[in-house]
């Protein structure tokens, strides 16, 4: 395959990765999240309950132990878009590859020519 | 294992961006030395990727789930640790800024942990693998596991210093979860590098000191 056909289909894999990507994810808490939960026990380490109670408790508890309160409004929070569920998830999954790219592609060119 | 700011104190979140941005400078060096122009594409697609795959989390046991880094991958296939600094880079940065997927003041610790801790292991496991048993496949998910699960026991030192998990517990439920998502990240690994070599023989890893 030929570098640029071999871009091409790393894109489009990239995209339908992308798309798919809300629909079959998982909302389970990742790795560190789920350490955070049982250590501030909202739930068990080796356990699948999550008190939600207990859970929006430890979030304000380790800001009162890290004195870290700096928060951001970020454009797309959670992969999401207001009001339009999964598809919204989708859309915001692929602005986000697509833009990735583009930085990549941008500051690429400019590096690689910067000789 | 998007670590957000509420995790880090300041002034250690302050620490983990001097050393972060001591490896971008070194990433941004790697990119102006040794990537040409043809190899621009390759490394942009290569993060549209694996930012596309970091949005899929896997449900693993105990109700939680996980999704590959790909800073291991990024290494192996571009050929140096500071790629996959670069790559990962990239990708924390729209997250973060655009998604609020791991924090701002934080990034920093982000950027180590699945950048510059897998990355490195990454490579210079894969390079010690490849070369003991000389099949860059089984090599390449013992390297995208070990990447993972030394970047999550990295992580919870840094919640130990930060003060947010005790160190003992830390390590236990981080290398708990992140064993076994570390498969998924081998896996991927694997197949990712097995399929781009297939379709291109000549980015396989030439050994050293071989002219040709």
């Amino acid at each position: 395959m030929d570098t640029k056909n071999l871009l091409y289909f790393g894109v489009i894999i990239a995209l339908v990765i992308a798309v798919a990507a809300p629909f079959i994810a998982s909302s389970n808490p990742d790795g560190l999240e789920s350490a955070f939960f049982g250590i501030f026990g909202a739930k068990e380490i080796q356990g699948s309950e999550l008190d939600e109670d207990a859970a929006g408790a430890a979030e304000e508890q380790v800001q009162e132990i890290t004195g870290n309160t700096f928060s951001f409004a970020s454009p797309f929070p959670d992969y999401g878009i207001e009001g339009l569920e999964k598809a919204g998830e989708a859309l915001a999954i692929v602005i986000g590859t697509l833009l990735v790219l583009a930085v990549a592609l941008g500051l690429g060119r400019v590096l690689s020519r910067s000789e | 294992m998007h670590i957000p700011d509420a995790f880090i104190p300041l002034p250690q979140a302050a620490v983990y961006w001097i050393i972060a941005l001591i490896f971008i400078a070194l990433s941004l060096r790697w990119a102006r030395n040794e990537m040409r122009d043809e190899k621009v594409p390759l490394v942009a697609v290569l993060a549209a990727g694996i930012f596309a795959i970091q949005a899929v989390n896997v449900p693993i046991p105990w109700g939680t789930s996980g999704h590959m880094a790909g800073a291991a991958l990024a290494a192996i296939v571009l050929g140096s640790p500071f790629a996959a600094v670069f790559v990962l880079t990239l990708v924390l940065i729209v997250q973060g800024v655009i998604f609020g997927d791991g924090g701002i003041t934080v990034m920093g610790a982000n950027i180590i942990n699945m950048g510059v801790v897998a990355g490195f292991v990454g490579y210079y496991s894969f390079q010690g693998l490849n070369a003991a048993i000389k099949n860059p496949y089984p090599a390449a998910f013992i390297a995208g596991w070990l990447s993972l699960f030394v970047a999550a026991l990295v992580t919870a030192v840094e919640m130990a210093v930060a003060g947010t998990f005790p160190l003992e517990l830390g390590l236990i439920s981080m290398g708990l979860y992140h064993a076994v998502i570390g498969v998924i990240e081998g896996g991927i690994t694997a197949v990712a590098l097995y399929l781009i070599y297939t379709a291109r023989p000549d980015l396989l890893p030439q050994p050293r000191g071989v002219s040709g």
